[in-house]
């Protein structure tokens, strides 16, 4: 018994000793790797930090002689001028209806057309392949002139519709999805001829339910960059009750010039709900973000 | 009536020809086995008659009509797949009636008809699972209950045991065969295990470089094969191939004998046989290890215990290999001198071209 249990104890001892030897020859590096990290962290996180005790501290003592961490008194001041004297409610619909909206075509539109090239044999197919990935090579800045001309010529700006449609644009989506749909067997889709399903039976019922995840990554990626996208939604609309909260928050100021704390309420208001999302969908955007790097994931 | 009828059927991926002037017969109710070696056309054939590939020259008939400019749901074929390719975000129940569901036939049928065919093949309990939640052999079943529901004409099954594991592949097969019993539908089995094809077929399609070398009964394709092919393809161990050194006529038939050994008489006609390069086709089994020192000379080289039998692989004077049985319990070691009786009734001769010569079956026989 006694021999057993000292054999035991022997054993624990042997493994804790490893342990502690494994962890010494980890220690140098792994310390080094954390301390960097940690290092890239509060770098890129101060800036949100400050804008948001910033956007709590009255606006008397936002600029102040000295570096104050955290606010002397804490105000919602700012919070509640933003809510009380901006238009941030109907901001707030409508990003959410642009948003949305660019999310929901882009996803229908880029899933078929990739489904299209992907499955269907048609002619011009190359082409227009060739074409979706040529338009990746533009970047959509240097087509903003014409943006403007096109969508004023339909009457369009200051609308919604106006603010979407230049949006969706997306020939990445098309490539994740056709990829995705490339990789589906071959069986499946002949499993369902076989079983007399239409193109678009095979193409909802069978390769979109097959690829949920890849569209749930996408539409949250798509959704936030529709957020906050800032300069077409600028340009495409000057009236303030048809701006959305990233052009609206430029609005947060008034005839005695830049007020710091409310411009920064409205900074983290507009950010409010991607924070969110993106806490929520944090393993999904990752995944669509190796996604469309090209990364499966 | 869903007899098919493939005439002169052909088929090529651009210069590539993998198919060439294919033509049978296909009786209602039969269970025909295509085999073959890869790459020899078998599952391009199924693929052609399901309509999942187009023929690019013949026709193709199912119940008298025309199928092979029709689209696959046309036909009244349903097929069986290797992978089973069963949809994996959908239930075994909606597996089963997706293909229902996309003709509009009504939900109350829909679901009797489901209800059948998983009762038929004991898969009730599994109805509300995904795939991802069966074991090979439960997708393989879904997979058969998939095409059942369908009521189809003929079911086309292209290489379906290959992914079970050797025991249940041949539990798989023999409720294969009881399901063929019970529904007597037409079934098409595509396999290059040539122990699926002898137990499962009525007749056997062998296949061989893009051409059928034979049909027949699996008895016929055993005893009496077409072509050297065929021999050497059936049967395990393969058909022994020993090169003739000269063959004479006695009494009408050909006796033959190897260099330096003593002839054998044969049951093949002498007349109509070529004279030269011919080879002489006998299975193990008609190859036994002689115990009273007659036959023919060989040296042990492997000796295999199989428990009922054992096969000694032997070398002739000439170096050619030849595989004899003997008893199961024997004492035959590797090095051994031993002779070989080699019944000549069951031995055939194969021509340089590989054209087969039997002995002449007896009336009745």
């Amino acid at each position: 018994m006694s021999a057993v249990e000292s054999q035991s104890a022997d054993a624990k001892a042997a493994t804790s000793s490893a342990r502690s030897r494994a962890i010494k020859s980890l220690d140098i590096g792994g310390l080094i790797l954390t301390l960097i990290t940690v290092i890239f962290a509060v770098l890129w996180a101060f800036p949100i930090y400050w804008g948001m005790v910033t956007s709590l501290k009255p606006e008397s003592q936002v600029i102040s002689d000295t570096v104050e961490f955290l606010p002397r008194t804490w105000s919602f001041e700012a919070y509640w001028h933003v809510m009380v004297n901006t238009m941030i409610g109907r901001w707030y619909v409508n990003s959410l209806v642009t948003s949305l909206g660019v999310t929901a075509i882009t996803l229908v539109t880029s899933a078929l057309t990739a489904y299209a090239l992907s499955q269907l044999r048609f002619p011009g197919r190359t082409v227009l392949w060739f074409l979706i990935l040529a338009s990746f090579m533009v970047p959509l800045t240097a087509l903003i002139v014409n943006h403007f001309i096109l969508m004023a010529q339909l009457s369009l700006i200051n609308t919604w519709m106006g603010v979407i449609l230049p949006q969706l644009i997306h020939p990445v989506v098309i490539i994740v999805y056709k990829n995705f749909f490339d990789s589906v067997p071959k069986e499946y889709r002949e499993a369902a001829k076989m079983d007399s399903a239409s193109e678009w039976r095979i193409f909802s019922r069978i390769y979109l339910p097959m690829n949920w995840g890849v569209t749930t990554a996408l539409s949250i990626v798509i959704f936030i960059g529709a957020w906050n996208n800032f300069l077409w939604p600028f340009l495409a609309v000057s009236r303030p009750e048809m701006m959305n909260v990233a052009v609206g928050i430029t609005q947060v100021n008034d005839a005695f010039g830049v007020q710091y704390a409310r411009e920064l309420a409205g900074a983290m208001m507009a950010a409010m709900l991607v924070a969110v999302l993106y806490l929520i969908f944090q393993r999904r955007v990752t995944q669509a973000i190796m996604l469309s790097a090209g990364v499966k994931g | 009536m869903s007899d098919i009828v493939l005439k002169d059927v052909s088929k090529s991926f651009g210069a590539v020809s993998v198919l060439d002037r294919v033509s049978m017969r296909i009786e209602s109710g039969e269970f025909i086995v295509f085999l073959g070696p890869s790459g020899c056309g078998k599952s391009t054939l199924l693929r052609m008659i399901a309509g999942l590939e187009e023929v690019t020259e013949g026709e193709i008939h199912l119940g008298g009509r025309r199928v092979d400019q029709l689209p696959p749901n046309e036909r009244g074929v349903a097929m069986v797949f290797q992978n089973y390719a069963l949809y994996p975000h959908m239930t075994v129940r909606n597996n089963m009636s997706f293909g229902l569901q996309n003709v509009g036939t009504p939900k109350v049928e829909i679901i009797q008809r489901v209800n059948d065919a998983a009762r038929m093949l004991e898969i009730e309990h599994l109805l509300d699972r995904k795939p991802a939640q069966l074991s090979g052999g439960q997708r393989q079943r879904v997979a058969i209950g998939r095409a059942i529901v369908r009521d189809p004409k003929a079911f086309l099954l292209d290489e379906p045991l290959s992914n079970l594991d050797a025991g249940l592949r041949v539990r798989t097969r023999l409720e294969l065969a009881q399901l063929h019993h019970r529904i007597k539908a037409t079934m098409i089995f595509v396999t290059h295990d040539q122990t699926e094809a002898m137990t499962l077929a009525t007749r056997i399609v062998v296949m061989n470089n893009r051409q059928i070398e034979q049909i027949g009964t699996p008895m016929e394709v055993y005893s009496r094969p077409a072509t050297r092919f065929v021999a050497g393809f059936v049967g395990s161990p393969a058909m022994n191939f020993v090169p003739i050194k000269s063959i004479t006529d006695v009494g009408g038939n050909a006796s033959i004998s190897f260099a330096g050994q003593p002839p054998i008489h044969t049951a093949v006609p002498f007349g109509g046989l070529p004279k030269n390069n011919l080879t002489l086709g006998i299975r193990a089994e008609a190859a036994r290890i002689s115990q009273d020192g007659s036959g023919i000379e060989g040296v042990v080289d492997v000796v295999e215990r199989l428990g009922e039998r054992t096969l000694v692989y032997c070398r002739l004077p000439d170096q050619t290999t030849l595989v004899a049985e003997d008893n199961g319990v024997s004492a035959i070691q590797p090095g051994d001198a031993v002779r070989i009786a080699l019944d000549g009734n069951v031995a055939m001769i194969f021509d340089e071209a590989g054209k087969a010569y039997h002995a002449v079956v007896q009336q009745g026989g």
